[in-house]
């Protein structure tokens, strides 16, 4: 269970204060795949940001299963990550130094992990790219890099998978296709999966769509399609 | 721990290219150090190691004087008593003429030594055709020779020469002489019998000879040396046993080698200015993978070690590849310095050396990326939400200010170790914080200079002017690398052209050209006539005698304390005496008067060192012994000698009625520049005509001396140039973190339609200009230096060299130009969409 009681940050511009997140409070049961979605500007990632410890709220606090995390050092963040979080990005954001099969490997090597190979090697094949592990990033397509960003996500079976728009740096047809990968695994892991888009398309496709403006919860709805389904239709 | 190892691993393995800038830097430093210490190990090995090898002997007893029966005696009743001694002979050698008997032409100075056998007690003496030295062969007037000597005079093995009055055939030339292994030396070894060297009466009008008994012991001299030396307390002869002359020698060469450390260091600690700009880059261009792997669960801890195992893994390789370029700086030495080092030295590392230098290699990459790898602690994962490039790390913080104190307290010691002194490390770490800074202000002031110009007709330098301030520009750290290298060389160069020019003949008209000493006083009109004939002067005519030191104020000197034993060559030695009623025109009395005419005591003027090192002030007694009799004289004044205006240089000066009656020998100069061949002519009239009398030809020890300034300066221009080597590998590792500017730059001013050639021009006057600048920075300083040195240390005439540093400038340009430009030519052909896209 994640709980978000009166989440705000405010950063600083110039003279001024902005608010980025003004008051947020939610509580997002496990298993639950909910959409955040919203324009520019409203506080979709930062909010995300949050969840994930990879930045402090302002005022407010963060339970994840019942634990606050605004109180926690950097270490006992990074622990926390390790150990519940996956995260996707929208630029991918794999360690270009390392292979693909390396940059599934590390989040085990972190915990230390003694069938870590074995579980990379799966989760290749999971994404379907066990024939792509030995090149580096910047030797695969988007699409591919980003079915390696999932294969690392889910490395260290999370509980809670945060995806930062992950589709938005793709075609549709790539896009498409790492939509169905993140939902599958959501359902075989039964995670947590907050999804960040602007896609209104994606944002049905959830359990749960929370719209942000100004940083402010505008609606909270329940979609009552269900995802199971539903397969992703192609949107030129 | 397998997260750590695993990625450090992946992480060498593709960055490796980049970091092999961290890998040279450290490299180079190390590769100094080591093969400055190996060299200075190896030649203490050779020369010092063995001080029994030089001695030729284990004890010593030398004296300039012939041996009286009661001298003899006292020393005869300690050696009877001893157990120890296996062998024993006696050695006389001197300084003088040879002259072929065939040749009326040549003469040359020759260092005479003659023995008996068993020779040597101690050491190798091998003849050129590789076979062991027979006394036979000095039998009947034979004489064994080194090769150098039948070049000089032009004759062949079985050729006769004359040294005094006596001739002596050449039997054998050697290949290896006991005790010699260099040093200066004033000409060729001769060794003839020591009967002969008395027979020929060489001695009778010869000054400077030292005569020696040399003693074999078959265990540890030490107790023997004390018991002469306690019999011999009241005599004016040396003891001295191999135990201690090694003691002396070995404490020399570590100070030598410490000094030459510290060079070595200066080196290193440049490339750990190097490493630490490395590191930065790195840092910066690792920002999004910290982020990754912070985001991923890392924390910041784990992945500093990543990185700090990275650096000690580099270090140790780059340590481990200085090592193997200071082998080839030996091979290089030896090639370049075979003559000037001893024959039978060794080329290769010393281990200690080498495993010190591969510790301190690791210790400077530590020491040096120990702050920018701090920086990895701030990079926050929200960067990768946000782009947070142009978010600022925090400068410095309480980890930070400690690491910076832990840092400079390393670096002191790591000083402090190289230099073997807490306080010769804090001066070299101060010395060099002190240079740097003013480094750092001369390129502030300089480039604020630039700053002010704002008008230029060319738009390639305004663009060039206006990049070396651009944000996160290297431009100070670049002008201080290179500056600094510039002015290690350019000083030492300005040095050398001022030392060479204060040895030039043709601008020092008060340096004689040739000194003849050992006249007798039957001889001087003649010799007279002679000279002033030849060269058309008046011939100056000054009385001299040989002197030691016996006493100061009634007490002998205690060589058995250290601190005197250390200055036995300076004080023990003998001197040569003057008396005269006046001041020379280089003399200044700085302490007491010029002679009490109404004084009846005898008075003496001392030289203000050796007035230091005799520890005696105005009113001191001091004793000589001249030619065995004591003179007491009371020290009236102490002189100061500008020894660049001299015709002499007497360091003890009597005042008159002192030394009349003493026995006398006189010397006298000749002022006039003679061409070689008149010189040569002059010289062989005179000793023909006297053969007793000794001739130096001030242009032979001028050409020795300049031959030792070339060397001493061609080494430490090599080393300078591992300084500008240093210089340009910070260079380097500058141009690699604006690199991405640079592309950028490059990209939006083609897509405004700047040409390829243009941006060239850009190219090169932005790196034209940082070389003119770190040109002119190191000619400044190396300016200031040499004229400090020049007229503080050296004491000598210094002139502004403009070309050499106007060459200096522009060599300094054009180095900086060609390496900013070979790194940063590939941004030139960059396609600008691709990127302004990815930014």
């Amino acid at each position: 269970m994640i709980q978000l009681k009166n989440l705000t940050k405010t950063v600083r511009s110039g003279a001024e204060d902005l608010t980025i997140l003004d008051d947020v409070s939610m509580e997002i049961p496990d298993g639950e795949f909910v959409a955040v979605t919203g324009a520019s500007g409203s506080g979709k990632s930062t909010l995300l940001g949050l969840i994930a410890g990879l930045d402090a709220p302002s005022a407010g606090t963060i339970l994840i299963d019942g634990e606050e995390i605004t109180a926690m050092s950097e270490d006992a963040l990074a622990q926390l990550r390790s150990e519940k979080i996956g995260f996707i990005f929208q630029s991918f954001h794999l360690i270009p130094s390392l292979t693909a099969f390396e940059n599934v490997l590390i989040p085990m090597e972190i915990l230390g992990l003694k069938d870590a190979h074995d579980r990379a090697e799966q989760l290749l094949i999971d994404v379907d790219l066990t024939n792509r592990g030995h090149h580096y990033p910047a030797e695969l397509s988007g699409g591919e890099q980003q079915r390696i960003a999932i294969a690392r996500a889910f490395a260290n079976q999370p509980k809670i998978l945060l995806a930062d728009e992950p589709t938005g740096n793709l075609d549709s047809r790539n896009g498409g296709h790492i939509f169905d990968l993140m939902t599958a695994l959501h359902r075989q892991n039964n995670v947590t999966l907050i999804l960040v888009t602007h896609d209104a398309g994606l944002a049905d496709k959830a359990q749960r769509q929370i719209r942000l403006r100004d940083g402010r919860v505008v609606s909270d709805e329940i979609n009552h399609r269900d995802t199971e389904t539903q397969s992703f239709l192609i949107e030129d | 721990m397998n997260f750590i190892f695993n990625l450090t691993f992946r992480e060498i393995r593709s960055s490796w290219r980049r970091l092999l800038f961290f890998f040279l830097c450290i490299a180079i430093g190390v590769g100094s150090i080591v093969a400055l210490r190996s060299l200075i190990q190896n030649l203490s090995k050779t020369v010092g190691g063995d001080a029994r090898m030089i001695m030729t002997a284990d004890i010593e007893i030398s004296s300039t004087n012939d041996f009286s029966p009661t001298e003899i005696e006292k020393i005869e009743a300690v050696i009877g008593k001893s157990q120890i001694v296996e062998a024993r002979n006696e050695a006389i050698t001197t300084a003088t003429m040879a002259r072929p008997v065939d040749n009326a032409e040549t003469l040359s100075f020759v260092e005479l030594k003659g023995i008996e056998p068993p020779f040597p007690l101690v050491g190798n003496f091998k003849l050129s055709d590789g076979a062991p030295f027979d006394f036979k062969l000095l039998e009947n007037r034979g004489a064994v020779v080194s090769p150098l000597l039948l070049e000089e005079l032009g004759i062949k093995i079985g050729g006769k020469i004359r040294i005094g009055e006596a001739e002596f055939q050449i039997r054998a030339t050697f290949s290896e002489e006991p005790g010699g292994t260099g040093g200066f030396r004033l000409g060729p070894r001769v060794f003839i019998e020591k009967k002969a060297f008395d027979e020929a009466e060489i001695t009778r009008n010869t000054s400077r000879i030292r005569r020696r008994i040399l003693y074999r012991t078959s265990d540890n001299p030490t107790e023997l040396v004390k018991a002469l030396r306690e019999n011999l307390k009241d005599t004016i002869l040396n003891v001295q046993s191999y135990r201690e002359t090694q003691e002396n020698l070995s404490e020399q060469f570590d100070r030598t080698e410490n000094y030459l450390s510290l060079t070595g260091l200066l080196i290193l600690v440049l490339g750990g200015v190097g490493v630490w700009n490395v590191a930065r880059v790195f840092v910066e261009q690792k920002r999004k993978s910290v982020a990754v792997l912070k985001c991923l669960g890392a924390s910041g801890t784990r992945i500093i070690a990543v990185y700090l195992l990275q650096i000690l893994i580099l270090g140790l390789l780059g340590s481990f590849f200085g090592v193997f370029l200071a082998q080839c700086f030996l091979w290089f030495a030896r090639y370049r310095f075979i003559d000037a080092l001893p024959a039978s030295m060794s080329y290769t590392i010393h281990f200690p050396s080498a495993w010190q230098g591969v510790l301190l290699g690791v210790l400077i990459s530590l020491l040096f990326s120990a702050l920018p790898l701090l920086q990895v602690r701030n990079i926050k994962p929200r960067l990768l939400l946000h782009d947070a490039a142009g978010e600022k790390m925090r400068r410095l913080d309480l980890t930070k200010w400690i690491f910076s104190i832990v840092s400079i307290a390393g670096l002191l010691s790591v000083s402090a170790w190289q230099a073997g002194s807490w306080k010769v490390g804090a001066f070299f770490l101060v010395g060099l914080g002190a240079t740097s800074l003013m480094l750092y202000l001369a390129a502030f002031a300089l480039i604020s200079v630039l700053k002010q110009i704002k008008h230029f007709s060319s738009f390639s330098v305004k663009q060039a002017v206006n990049s070396l301030y651009r944000p996160g520009n290297q431009t100070r750290i670049i002008l201080l690398a290179v500056g600094l290298g510039a002015f290690v060389v350019l000083a030492v160069q300005s040095l050398q052209a001022n030392l060479v020019r204060e040895f030039d003949f043709t601008r020092n008209q008060t340096l004689p050209s040739l000194f003849i000493i050992d006249i007798q006083r039957s001889q001087i009109d003649e010799l007279k006539t002679i000279l002033e004939t030849r060269t058309g002067e008046a011939a100056q005519i000054i009385p001299t005698a040989r002197a030691r030191v016996a006493f100061v104020n009634g007490e002998p000197f205690d060589f058995a304390n250290r601190e005197t034993r250390q200055q036995q060559g300076q004080i023990g030695r003998e001197f040569a005496v003057t008396f005269r009623p006046n001041l020379e025109e280089n003399e200044t009395v700085i302490a007491g008067r010029w002679w009490n005419e109404n004084s009846d005591v005898p008075e003496v003027s001392v030289e203000e060192d050796m007035a230091r090192r005799l520890k005696v002030k105005i009113g001191d007694s001091i004793t000589f012994d001249v030619s065995g009799r004591k003179i007491t004289a009371q020290v009236t004044s102490v002189r100061a000698l500008d020894l660049r205006n001299t015709r002499t240089a007497f360091i003890f000066v009597f005042r008159p009625d002192v030394l009349e009656k003493a026995p006398l020998t006189f010397a006298a100069n000749v002022l006039k520049r003679l061409p070689e061949v008149d010189r040569q002519r002059l010289q062989r009239n005179i000793i023909d005509k006297f053969p007793n009398v000794q001739i130096f030809d001030v242009a032979d020890i001028v050409s020795a001396v300049q031959k030792l300034v070339n060397n001493f300066v061609l080494a430490i221009s090599f080393v300078g140039s591992f300084v500008i080597l240093s210089g340009i590998l910070i260079l380097i590792g500058s141009i690699a973190l604006t690199k991405s500017q640079r592309i950028y730059e490059n990209a939006v001013l083609k897509t405004l339609g700047a040409k390829r050639l243009t941006l060239t021009a850009i190219l090169f006057a932005e790196y034209g200009l940082l070389g003119v600048l770190a040109g002119i920075i190191g000619a400044g300083f190396a300016t200031a230096l040499s004229y400090a040195v020049a007229k503080y240390i050296f004491e000598i005439d210094w002139e502004f060299d403009f070309g050499l540093m106007m060459l200096g400038v522009l060599i300094t340009a054009v180095l900086v130009m060609a390496v900013g430009a070979i790194a940063s030519f590939d941004v030139l052909f960059r396609k600008p969409l691709a990127t302004l896209r990815s930014q």
